[in-house]
């Protein structure tokens, strides 16, 4: 037998198939089993919240705090102003326990209710809002999440998320980390429906206590003004808060139905 | 914001992986091809015994190859994904065929006037086993003994 070198005609030990499709199918799949498996689960979320009573809720979270690099002030006169005014809106507005107002330094103007009744007001807001009635406007708005759960909600399906994404990429990768510290800042996020109605109910404890609403779009128009500086639509797309000027148009609609006048504001 | 920009650099990654690698894996199949045709003049065998009828033996000599082949980014996600399903890793395959090829190519083209090797064994070794965040790549290493003949007269 003599023997003949030769080649292999055909490589059989390599698939000659599209790797890109098979890219394409496997992760469109994954997305999908993500998304069911988070929709299910927020589902379950949101059905839990209306389970957890204020009193668990207080016990669950009076011991938390916020682990962010939010810079909590000292009490001071303005805080306490702060939590007069809070305190004279809850008498207007079924908030189911004390909400504690913060202070916290910051070039932001945002404020944030978490779990628990403690609200942290960035003081970056103090600077734009100038009238007591937008103050209070913002306080209301926040304690309208409370009244509609919703920082308990936006934070169940932060839960989830962080969660899923631990179990899908494991614990030290870039995406559990970034969910993490978004988790820690307790900053939450929330739809554009839950946004819209906790303005409403602001309105009515805005003009329950003031007898009219006056000052309720100051905080949104002075952000507005501040923003033409830039064109940041793309910004907007992702944010979770309607655009400034939907929001303030939607603020005066709602004005208009329920028939609350504006008035001149008092000075903070 | 930062998650937006973590998302786009992925995708950046992905298509440079995949392109790259595309274009690395052509050229260096084209070689392989050419190399091995070239190559055929050196029989070669992983029995201990020299094929056929063999002029007389003038030395022997252990001669060996080996390579080391990293793997695109692309191609690691997709194992990745497949990891998650299950299935075979489809991705992970020409780069064994390309590797152990390779190898086999080198080990020969160490030894351009052999008349036959004999005794080849290929074996893939490791480097990056075991540590976290190494890089993925394969390595294989062939070696057999050459031997050469006297020349014909």
């Amino acid at each position: 037998m003599k023997y003949r070198p030769s080649l292999p005609e055909h490589n059989d030990n390599i698939s000659h198939n599209q790797q890109f499709k098979e890219f394409l199918t496997l992760l469109s799949g994954l997305i999908a089993i993500f998304l069911i498996i988070f929709w299910a689960l927020g589902f379950f979320v949101d059905i839990a919240v209306t389970h957890i009573t204020p009193e668990n809720e207080a016990a669950l979270f009076s011991k938390f705090k916020p682990v962010i690099d939010l810079k909590l002030k000292e009490p001071s006169e303005r805080q306490a102003d702060l939590q007069a005014i809070t305190d004279s809106l809850r008498e207007c507005m079924e908030v189911p326990y004390p909400v504690t107002v913060r202070l916290a330094k910051s070039e932001q103007s945002n404020a944030i209710a978490f779990p628990g009744g403690t609200v942290i007001v960035l003081d970056g807001l103090l600077d734009k809002v100038k009238s007591e009635n937008g103050i209070a406007f913002v306080m209301a708005h926040e304690l309208g999440h409370y009244i509609n759960r919703d920082h308990l909600q936006s934070m169940g399906r932060q839960i989830v998320l962080l969660a899923l994404s631990t179990a899908l990429t494991g614990t030290n990768s870039g995406i559990s980390k970034i969910l993490a510290n978004a988790q820690a800042a307790g900053i939450a996020r929330y739809s554009q429906q839950q946004e819209s109605r906790a303005d409403k109910t602001a309105l009515q404890a805005l003009n329950c206590l003031y007898g009219h609403t006056g000052g309720a779009t100051e905080f949104f128009e002075a952000l507005d003004l501040e923003e033409k500086g830039f064109d940041n639509k793309a910004l907007h797309y992702f944010s979770t808060h309607p655009e400034l000027k939907k929001r303030i148009a939607n603020i005066n609609s709602l004005r208009e139905s329920m028939g609350f006048e504006t008035k001149g504001v008092k000075k903070f | 914001m930062t998650d937006y920009i973590n998302i786009i650099v992925f995708f950046i990654l992905i298509s440079c992986g995949y392109f790259f690698g595309k274009h690395a894996e052509k050229n260096h199949y084209a070689s392989i091809n050419k190399r091995e045709k070239k190559m055929l003049k050196i029989p070669t065998t992983n029995s201990r015994h020299p094929i056929g009828e063999i002029p007389d033996v003038m030395k022997s000599r252990l001669v060996h190859g080996n390579v080391v082949i990293s793997v695109d980014y692309f191609k690691r996600i997709l194992a990745g994904l497949r990891n998650f399903f299950g299935g075979p890793v489809r991705s992970y395959e020409t780069l064994v065929d390309r590797a152990r090829r390779e190898a086999i190519l080198r080990m020969k083209e160490s030894c351009p006037g052999a008349g036959q090797i004999i005794n080849l064994r290929i074996e893939t070794s490791s480097i990056s086993q075991g540590g976290k965040n190494t890089i993925g790549s394969i390595e294989v290493l062939a070696y057999g003994t050459a031997i050469f003949f006297y020349p014909e007269n």
